[in-house]
């Protein structure tokens, strides 16, 4: 028996999201599967699953210097405030 | 064409359809693996949704509204004599081999018999026929994909072939043709008779099993549909034992 996990995809622009997790003893069992367990209620339109050993699976830590740079989260908001004080002065 | 042949006809498939997946569902909890549990159930009320387009069918000739009580009156509360089922889909078994050994063999008859209903001139049941096999081509993959796996391994494969051996005298009735199938068939309901699936489900199951013997040789006396197993009064206990508390309940 094998982990696999499902992916499974809405119709129309959204994205494949994780929907879970199933064992099966080979790929078209854990198909079968994947669809009775994950799809039967018209959950979406597409249906990945991914063997857990073939996941490349990043250490724990590995990720967590990003957590603290305030300055790559450039989304705009320190320059929009200097354009709002700029134009309050001007006014 | 009298509507005793046609309703005959329908209800020995819905009857078949309904016993089945009353069958299949009984392993809700208890299956081997919770995917299984799962997968299987679903197969099972599949089933129970085929039958209830074909009573549905039935329910119409008889000029009464398909409501959700008639079609339980039809499903439920019938006496015994006037149920067509076969004594494969009333075997109760709690063995895994043996139910996995039914569910391939159900299923690749059934893909038979609704073949027999694609082209029927009962556009109703043509209809229904399109709609069932839409679904039970994941039934078969479910079956095969189990088989495939199983057969490969030694101990499981002497399990199902011991079950394949209890199976297989049960699978003749199957194939026996209610009353009046023959007039049924003659006014283009079924484009054939469920005997003439003996032919292609023989050479299916001789390939699936690798079996030398004939797979259908075996032929337990046949009745043409009119008497119920030993099995069959224990599940009508089974599936009635809700409705029995309060017969006149609303749902």
């Amino acid at each position: 028996m094998a982990v696999y996990e499902v992916f499974i995809k809405k119709d129309g622009r959204e994205e494949f999201r994780h929907a879970g997790a199933l064992e099966a003893a080979s790929d078209d069992l854990a198909l079968v599967m994947a669809r009775e367990a994950y799809l039967r209620r018209a959950e979406g339109t597409r249906l990945w699953l991914a063997p857990r050993d073939h996941l490349i699976v990043a250490d724990a830590g590995f990720v967590e210097p990003n957590l603290d740079k305030p300055h790559r989260h450039h989304d705009g908001a320190a320059v929009a405030a200097r354009r709002k004080s700029i134009r309050e002065d001007a006014e | 064409m009298s509507a005793e042949a046609i309703r005959n006809t329908l209800l020995a498939f819905a009857d078949d359809e309904h016993l089945m997946g009353q069958q299949h569902t009984e392993w809700i909890g208890v299956a081997p693996t919770l995917e299984e549990d799962l997968a299987f159930s679903s197969i099972g009320q599949d089933e129970l949704g085929h039958a209830v387009m074909l009573y549905e069918l039935v329910l119409e000739m008889d000029s009464i509204e398909p409501t959700d009580a008639a079609v339980d009156d039809l499903a439920y509360g019938r006496d015994a004599s006037d149920y067509r089922s076969c004594a494969l889909t009333e075997y109760t078994t709690d063995d895994w081999a043996e139910t996995l050994v039914r569910h391939w063999i159900y299923d690749a008859a059934e893909e038979l018999r609704w073949g027999l209903a694609m082209g029927s001139s009962l556009t109703g049941l043509a209809e229904v026929a399109g709609r069932a096999e839409r679904e039970e081509v994941y039934h078969r993959l479910h079956a095969d994909a189990l088989l495939d796996r199983l057969l490969a391994d030694a101990t499981a494969r002497d399990r199902l072939l011991i079950a394949l051996h209890t199976i297989l005298p049960l699978v003749p009735s199957l194939l026996v043709p209610p009353p009046g199938e023959a007039e049924a068939v003659t006014a283009g309901v079924l484009t054939g008779s469920i005997a003439d699936l003996a032919e292609p489900l023989r050479q299916r199951i001789a390939e699936r099993f690798a079996t030398t013997v004939d797979p259908l040789a075996n032929q337990d006396a046949l009745d043409g549909r009119l008497h119920r197993s030993d099995h069959f009064a224990p599940m009508m206990t089974r599936m009635r034992e809700v409705i029995e508390y309060d017969p006149e309940a609303a749902w």
